[in-house]
């Protein structure tokens, strides 16, 4: 009883896991991240009070993908999944993760972006100008990480998918490789709100808001990408090999 | 709690130091390894090669050297002095040392004694980690960096060793929490460390 009492009050969203016939506006609400899980699947807002599979299947999403992905997010912690490969469909998963990259590229952290340089207007010229300078070199980073995925990583494991394998290459130079994104958003959050010499505004809050939550984006991101991602690949490299 | 400790025992009686190593190895909350020192000859060269974090001495056995001066000739400032007693000992000489054991106490107070003693390096370790300000050295390697300086060039520069550099680098990352070159810059205007034009050569 009292563990229970503790959880509740360590997290704001709701745990337990979600079932097909739970209904979609409740899990929404009960997590509000899961908006964007959801429109990363290409589920679009206004679904009225349908039930997760009959979204799903609407949308033609696949619903053990989509539940399996919404399960592991809201569990909090990393849980490895025996048999991933049977819980999802990688060509599904990886239409999710790209548009997630989609959303990060073209349209958070550009967004992110101007709504940072504006924050900063007030502040002394050089001070906005490394900032910014931080900032793009920031982006420019997350962008190779992302497009490095796009045209090596899914070509690699689309391949796959027909029972093409390159000699070339394999998941686990992708797993080496794979650093943390979100490690260099945390430090301009870290300058903003420890040295920020300018003075503060509603809007500079709210960036660092954006930032936060940019931040527990990208870090859920790469937890789909090293949980379920790499290990649904795995298996399927073992499968093709025998 | 278990913790690596290095104990060194300076002692010449073979029965002493092998009685009080065997009564440390049953101290279940440290993880111990032992360091035996016999003749007071080989004291500051055995001290320095093994740079224990304590050393349990006989107060006779250095001679006319005081804790203190064990430590910096050692250069094992951090290290621990304990008094081994099984005489009476000049108790102002007695009170140079951090702590006393003698051949009457039992386990539990040895146990007692040694943690004591932890508690105030950890205490300390843990105020110096709290600082974020920089050191005016640390500062210096700030703005070399900053400019896109390599180690081997700061070292050059400010004459010290790359290994120093990089140990102050690694201190500057744990302070700030800022890991990466442009994080430092940003860093640096902010504070003034260095002007747009000193690294805008740099960037363009």
């Amino acid at each position: 009883m009292k563990d229970n009492q503790q959880e509740t009050e360590n997290s704001m969203y709701k745990k337990g896991t979600y079932r097909a016939s739970d209904k979609m506006s409740n899990l929404i609400c009960d997590n509000y991240p899961m908006v964007l899980v959801m429109s990363r699947f290409g589920i679009e807002l206004g679904f009225g009070g349908k039930n997760i599979g009959e979204v799903c299947k609407q949308n033609e999403v696949d619903v053990k993908t989509f539940l399996t992905v919404v399960n592991f997010l809201i569990e909090g912690k990393p849980v490895k999944i025996e048999k991933v490969s049977e819980c999802i469909s990688l060509e599904v998963l990886i239409r999710y993760l790209h548009n997630a990259h989609d959303y990060f590229l073209n349209f958070r952290l550009p967004h992110l972006r101007r709504k940072l340089l504006e924050a900063i207007e007030g502040c002394r010229e050089d001070v906005a100008f490394v900032i910014r300078e931080f900032f793009d070199e920031y982006a420019e980073e997350v962008n190779k990480h992302m497009m490095y995925e796009e045209n090596t990583v899914y070509p690699y494991v689309k391949g796959l998918l027909q029972g093409e394998k390159d000699p070339r290459y394999n998941i686990s130079i992708f797993r080496k490789r794979h650093d943390q994104i979100e490690m260099k958003i945390i430090e301009l959050k870290n300058i903003l709100i420890k040295y920020y010499p300018g003075q503060g505004s509603n809007l500079l809050n709210s960036v660092l808001f954006d930032i936060f939550a940019t931040e527990e984006d990208l870090a859920t991101h790469s937890l789909v990408e090293d949980y379920l991602f790499v290990p649904a690949i795995l298996e399927l490299e073992k499968k093709n090999a025998l | 709690m278990t913790s690596t400790l290095k104990i060194a025992i300076a002692e010449s009686s073979l029965l002493l130091r092998s009685g009080l190593e065997a009564q440390l190895k049953r101290l279940a909350e440290f993880k111990i390894q032992l360091v035996e020192i016999i003749t007071t000859e080989s004291l500051f060269e055995s001290l320095r090669m093994h740079k224990p974090d304590l050393v349990i001495i006989n107060p006779a056995f250095p001679g006319t050297f005081t804790p203190q001066q064990i430590k910096e000739e050692c250069g094992c400032q951090e290290m621990k002095c304990i008094a081994l007693l099984y005489s009476m000992s000049d108790p102002a000489q007695l009170r140079l040392y951090d702590e006393q054991i003698t051949i009457f106490d039992g386990l539990n107070d040895i146990k007692n004694k040694l943690e004591g003693l932890l508690v105030s390096t950890i205490q300390k370790e843990t105020e110096s980690e709290d600082a974020q300000t920089l050191s005016t050295r640390e500062k210096e390697i700030v703005v070399c960096v900053v400019k896109g300086m390599t180690n081997r060039k700061i070292a050059d520069q400010l004459f010290l060793s790359t290994h120093t550099v990089i140990t102050h680098r690694r201190n500057i990352a744990r302070k700030l929490q800022i890991h990466s070159a442009s994080g430092l810059t940003v860093y640096a205007i902010v504070n003034k460390l260095i002007e747009l034009e000193d690294i805008q050569q740099k960037i363009g």
